[in-house]
Formats: structure tokens, sequence, C-alpha cells
């Protein structure tokens, strides 16, 4: 098959808001094949946008949005929006992704990517129609929630109309805010003060333009065998489609009490179970083309809202992790968390940092003025989350997130903060799954993460839901987690850098299976190349696949070396009290083996943690070894303020 | 070729829920009747067709439907459900069995069933109530909590 010089792809579109302007690039066949798509796309775009350290409010910053290679079509889970940006939480990269169904809206309206720079002087939102792109007036939508902010554009625009925006909390540059999509999809913790600080409301866009694979015939048939594969599925028919990501209230052990104590299924709280969940059901809801239906749609009674996906990540955050067990309080906060457009994950354990801190004494009763900060208190958390969206009182430090509140009290409250770059995840052993997963969060391009390689090196998961697949995984060379925990987690990496680019769904099952395209029947990246080459038209062997995934995830590592990330960041963070005892020494010993080996295995050198030229030479990308090479950057603490 | 879709979904966005349109195939349609060059008719399966051959595309079908389940897409033709000939594709890739093809007498017992077990039809297109939630979810649980033993078990 011949190359074609432009793929059967759109155009990226790059929105200056301080001079109002907009400009349409084609994509050239050659960033489809080194960058895919989604994430790839957008951490090239901020390698060659953000030159060095700024302050992520700045206009200087950008925020990209990609819609992944496979956005819009019928190949299932494929319509996460992918959104980058140079985080205000964490000072290095900051992405994530969102369901809904705006990235698919964004391919039929032939767009890849919108990348947005500047400052808009007033309130400004985007409206896309096709080939239509209007910077409007925004100053009516300025301090609405974002489901009113969804509402309003619908009465404008119309009902198909997909959006992508912010609420109250990324106005007032609350640093954990997110960029929340069609009212319940949230993706990218920090993005969303980016959006307040460039005075941008939202983008929307209709779409009517449609999708054409270069070889439909062959293309649909691959994406129909792998939507059969999961309505056929057990575990997805019986488990996920009724409770969806509340099943890892069972399988995943919450935490209690900030991490103090991890709940078995047997201790978990009455009030937190799936059953419990269950009563305020009232239907179920997906994201564009999935098959599985992950999220809830519930009904409030005391205040009669509907809300979307309760998931497990908030249960535990906002409810186990605060000692909340009153299941309605828990969705509500969830609800407002939505609302206010607010990472639940950065918002429930920055609060469950104040407590534990007001109970060690660091805070004193003077810092929280008046508030009780006692574990377990629904009504007053319900009030804080209110505060902190505002940025009320002292509460206008919570909003600061996680690291940047405890680094306010000093090096005693920096000890109870359990991040990695800036970016909080909670603590854990690192015997805990071979390494695998305190490693995992050392790696993070983004910070401590538990999507960005961890789940998908380790087979808890994928066990429950396909054995026979699990052993073709292996027979195929995917690494044993138990045998080589490092190659497993660089394997892991890179079916989590390839989810997010094609726009496929990683978090939902938890599982290997559903995150790399046609895995469970063409282990493991077979199947990924031969969709590629049926709806690019652009031929893909599955070590080009592995290579733009390398390509990316060294990119990425590389635009966070400007940033200031040295080896030490590489740590992981243990409480004061089992950090001195002698286990926790032994535990941190194996960590640093494994992030050496680590940083072999990836091509970086061991010393600095730099990737190193010859690595990225071998990529065919030496212009990011120009940046980095030979030159000394500051040291990383946290986002940058003000001028660099 | 692709094909157009038979089946319109109107969201209802503000609770998250939609409504399926489709051809419901009426005992007397009003369709077939009001077509003034007798395009429309019964094929063996029931299900109401048009014959392309001699429809003019004067529209008369899409505006005496009562349900609308007639849209104009292409080439001023009209189109609506078929039942593809005995062998609905809806039917075959509904991820949730949420569409169902057999025949009208038992549908009607099902129906009765559902309604039995719990099953409310109200203001959401299908609300079900929060007995019936918790106890499709306790069967999840139960069925997870197999499954978790079961893969303990197992030596990859």
């Amino acid at each position: 098959m011949s190359t074609p010089s432009r793929p059967n792809t759109g155009s990226v579109l790059i929105i200056d808001l301080t001079r109002e302007k907009v400009v349409k690039r084609k994509v050239l066949s050659e960033t489809v094949k080194r960058y895919l798509g989604g994430r790839g796309f957008n951490s090239k775009a901020l390698f060659d946008m953000i030159p060095g350290r700024i302050d992520p409010l700045s206009p200087e910053n950008v925020l990209a949005l990609g819609n992944g290679t496979f956005a819009g079509t019928a190949l299932p889970m494929t319509s996460r929006l992918h959104i980058s940006t140079l985080s205000p939480l964490s000072g290095i990269l900051g992405d994530g992704n969102a369901g809904g169904e705006f990235s698919a809206m964004l391919k039929f309206a032939g767009y890849e990517q919108v990348i947005v720079t500047g400052r808009a002087e007033k309130p400004k939102y985007v409206f896309i129609e096709d080939d239509e792109v209007e910077i409007r007036d925004a100053e009516e939508l300025w301090g609405l929630t974002t489901g009113e902010t969804v509402d309003w554009l619908r009465d404008e625009h119309g009902d198909e109309v997909s959006v992508a925006g912010i609420g109250p909390a990324g106005e007032n540059l609350v640093r954990f805010a997110t960029t929340m999509v069609d009212k319940y999809h949230s993706g990218a913790r920090g993005s969303g003060a980016v959006w307040g600080s460039k005075n941008l409301k939202a983008i929307a866009v209709i779409g009517t333009k449609g999708v054409e694979p270069a070889d439909p015939e062959r293309f649909y048939g691959l994406a129909k065998e792998d939507i059969d594969y999961f309505n056929r599925n057990e575990f997805v028919r019986r488990i996920y489609s009724v409770i969806g990501t509340h099943y890892g209230l069972i399988q995943w052990y919450p935490s209690w009490r900030y991490f103090q104590v991890p709940l078995s299924a047997e201790e978990l709280p009455i009030g937190l179970r799936p059953q419990d969940l269950a009563e305020y059901e009232v239907g179920r809801t997906q994201c564009f083309s999935c098959p599985l239906a992950c999220k809830d749609v519930y009904y409030l009674p005391s205040t009669g809202e509907y809300g979307t996906a309760s998931e497990f990540e908030s249960i535990y955050a906002l409810g186990s992790n605060n000692c909340v067990t009153d299941t309605e309080a828990v969705l509500r906060m969830e609800h407002m968390a939505d609302e206010y457009g607010m990472d639940v994950m950065t918002l429930g354990d920055t609060i469950a940092l104040a407590r534990l801190l007001h109970e060690k004494g660091i805070l004193s009763r003077g810092d929280v003025k008046g508030v009780s900060l006692e574990w377990g208190d629904a009504e007053e958390q319900i009030e804080l989350i209110e505060m902190t969206a505002y940025r009320k009182g002292f509460w206008d430090k919570l909003a600061e997130g996680y690291r940047n509140f405890a680094k306010l009290y000093g090096e005693d409250a920096l000890a109870y903060c359990y991040d990695v770059k800036g970016v909080n995840r909670g603590w854990y052993e690192v015997d805990f799954i071979n390494g695998v997963f305190t490693l995992s969060h050392a790696t993070s391009t983004r910070g401590a993460d538990h999507l960005r390689g961890r789940s998908w090196a380790y087979w808890e998961n994928d066990k429950l839901i396909d054995i026979e697949v699990v052993r073709g995984m292996l027979e195929a060379g995917l690494p044993d987690y138990r045998k080589d925990p490092v190659g497993a987690l660089i394997y892991g990496e890179r079916a989590c850098t390839l989810a997010d680019s094609l726009g496929r769904c990683k978090g939902s099952i938890n599982s290997w299976l559903q995150a790399v395209p046609l895995v469970w029947k063409y282990p493991v990246f077979k199947g990924t190349a031969m969709l590629l080459t049926a709806f690019t038209g652009i031929e893909f062997t599955e070590k080009d696949v592995i290579d733009a995934t390398d390509r990316i995830y060294l990119t990425e590592m590389a635009f966070n070396v400007r940033q200031g990330i040295k080896k030490k960041h590489y740590d992981v963070k243990f409480p004061p009290e089992f950090a001195a005892t002698e286990r926790a020494k032994a535990q941190l010993k194996r960590h640093w083996e494994l992030v050496d080996e680590y940083l072999e295995r990836r091509g970086c050198d061991v010393e600095t943690a730099y990737p190193r030229r010859e690595t990225l030479e071998g990529l065919d990308i030496g212009y990011v070894a120009d940046q980095i090479g030979g030159k000394e950057f500051p040291e990383w603490d946290g986002p940058v303020r003000g001028v660099a | 070729m692709t094909s157009l879709s038979r089946i319109t979904i109107l969201t209802k966005p503000e609770v998250q829920t939609s409504v399926q349109v489709y051809c419901l195939q009426c005992r007397d349609a009003a369709c077939e009747r009001v077509c003034p060059v007798d395009a429309i008719s019964r094929d063996r399966n029931g299900a109401y067709v048009i014959n392309y051959d001699r429809c003019i595309g004067c529209r008369e079908c899409a505006y005496a439907c009562p349900f609308g389940a007639i849209s104009f897409e292409v080439e001023a033709r009209p189109i609506k459900c078929d039942l593809c000939d005995g062998e609905p594709e809806c039917v075959a890739v509904c991820p949730h069995d949420a569409i169902v093809y057999m025949e009208e007498k038992k549908a009607a017992r099902e129906l009765k069933k559902a309604k039995a077990a719990g099953v409310a039809y109200g203001l959401y297109g299908g609300k079900e109530t929060p007995e019936y939630s918790r106890k499709k979810a306790e069967e999840a649980v139960e069925y997870l909590m197999e499954l978790v033993e079961k893969s303990g078990e197992l030596d990859v």
C-alpha cells in the first residue's frame, strides 16, 4: 500500500485568544505514523510550544485537546478526549482524558486537535460548526456551573452540541479544577484553571461530516469483532454493565481515613457498598461508541438533582478516605465536584490531608478558623467543597491543591504528603504487586498516577475477566510482573500511551483487555497495527506502534526535564512513622534498584534520569535531545509563580 | 456499502436518557394507506417495506406516520425499518439485549413478567425502583465474589 501524503484525518485548529485569531493546519501522514493522535499529538505540541519554565497560569501556557485516532468510529470505547497542558497543580506535564461525545463531534467537524494559546481580555467561548469557528462573548456564561453552561449552550446552538469547559472552580483558578465534558465527564486535573486563566469558559462543537476509514470493510470487520468480544463477555454483562467501577469497592481495597487502613470487601462500611449506591440509581449511560455503560445516573432526593458517573475513585476519595459513609452525602459531594468542575481525587485527598494535619497539631485551631475538621463530618465536608471552589477564607489555601497546600505549613506537613512530582496518589508499600505499583507512580510522566502503566502490568483484573487471554499475552512475549516487574511496567506504559493516543478508554474495566484494541485475539499490539493500517491507509507494523508509544513517552520525559525534574523526583513517600522502620528502608532500597533498571531499559541516563541522545535519535527525534542535552535546569519544586 | 440508521435516538440531556424512535409496524398503518402509488406493503415477516421502483418521493408517508418513524435522507427517498428481512441487525449488535425480536404474543407475556419483577415504566423511560436496582447490584457482587474466589486458585 502506498503512503498517502495526507491521511484521512482532519486538521489541527490553533486558537490564539490574545489576538482572537484562528488558524487551521493539515495533519501530515508522517505525523500520524510517528505520534498516532490524541495524547501523542498533544505531548508533541506541548514540547514544541512550551520551551521552558513558565507560570502555568500565564498566557504563554498551552491547552491542547486531542481526540484520538479512532474517535467517532464504531471501534468500541474510542471516544476519549485527551486534554494536556503544563499543570498548575504540579508544574510538570498535566494531562488526562474525559469521555462524553466531544471527541467524536470534533472528529465529525473535521479536526484532530484544538490548541489554545494566549489570554482573552474578557470571558469568551468558542463555537465550532464544521468549518466555521467563532470566538464569542461568554460574559453571560461566566459564573455558571458546568451543567448550567451546557444547558445554556444547548439552548443557543441546539441539543446536538457537545461541550468541553469549566465550572466556577476553573474560573477561580482552583489548582485541581478540571476540564468537564458534557456535564459529567472530567479530565486532566489542573487543566480547568488553565481555561480560567485564559478567560475561556467553553468550547462547543457540532460536527456533521462523519468519518470514513481508508479501508471501511476491513476496519469495520475488525471493529465488529472487538464489539462482539465485549458483548459476549460474562464479566462485562453481569458485573461491569450493572455496577460499573463500583466493582472496585470490592476488588481494589479503598482507603479508610487517608490510607491508614485499606478496606477489604468484608470491611466495606454499610452505605458505601455497591448495593447501597444502587438504590440511588435511576438508569445507566455511556460515552460515544461504548457497549459497556459503566456510568450510573443517580437521583438525589434531598436536593432533587440528577447526577452521573459516581465512580470508585470519587466514592473512596470523598467517602471512605474521609470516613464519610452516608451514601447520599457522598453522591452529593461527587455531583458538586462535577458542577463546580473539580477533580474528586485531589479534592478528597487534600481534605483528608487537612484533617490529618489538624489531628497531628500541625494545623492549629487558629489556622482553620472555626472549622472542626472531624473525620467523617459529611455536612461540614459539603460546605468545604463549596468554599474551596470559590476560594473563600481559609479554603483559599486548600484550593492550592495537595502538595502546594502542605508546603504552606512546612516540612512537618510535607512529611504526610504522599505525592510524586506534586500529584497525590496515597502511599503503598513497595512489596505491593512486586514493586510495580509504586514504580509506576514514580515513573508516570504526569506525577503519581494509577492509569499510566500500573493496571496493565498487573493481572488481577485480567484474570477475572478472561484468563485465556492472559495466557495468550504471556505466550506472545508480554513480561510477567512476578518475574520481571520493570519489563511488565514498560509494556503497561506503552499500552496506556497507546490507549490515550487512539482515544481508547483504559480506566473502565481496568484491564489490558479493553485498553488495547483486539489484544484478546492478536496479542499484543498486532491488532492495533491492523486497525491503524485499515483506518489511516498508512502501513503500520507492530514495531511502528511500539516505537510511536516510546517516542511519545520520552518526549514527555524530556518535557518534564525542562521543568526541572531530576532523578530524585522518582521517589515514593511513606508516612514518617513507617519511613523510620527497617522494613521501609529495605523497601526503598528495592525501589531505587527498580528505578535504575527502569531508566536503563528506557534508554535514559541512570544518574540524571535524562533520556539519552542515542535513544532519542534511534526514535528519530534527535531534536528533543538538542533541547535538553548539556543544559542545566533549575530543580523542580512545584508550579512556578509569576515570571520564570 | 454503509446504510443509514432506521432508528433515531432522541436524547433528553437533562436526565441523561434517550428515547428510541423506530417503526412499530402498526396493524393498520397510516403510511400504507396514504401512499398514492401503493409503494408500501407488508412482507412475509409482517414488516411494512417500501418498493423503491414505485416510490415517487412525495413524502406523504412521512407526514402521515404518527411516530415520526419515516425519514428522508438520501436522494429524497423515504427510509424506514424493514426488520432486515426477519434478521434485525439492531438486535444482533445491541450489547445489553435491550432490543429483542420475538413473536407478538410472547412479547406481551415477557413485558408482563418484567413489570412483575419490579421494573416500573415511568418518567425516565424505564426507571428502576430502588429495590430492583439493589437486587441487581447484589447479584453482580455475588457473581464478582465467585469470580474472585475462582481466580485466586488459577495460576496463569
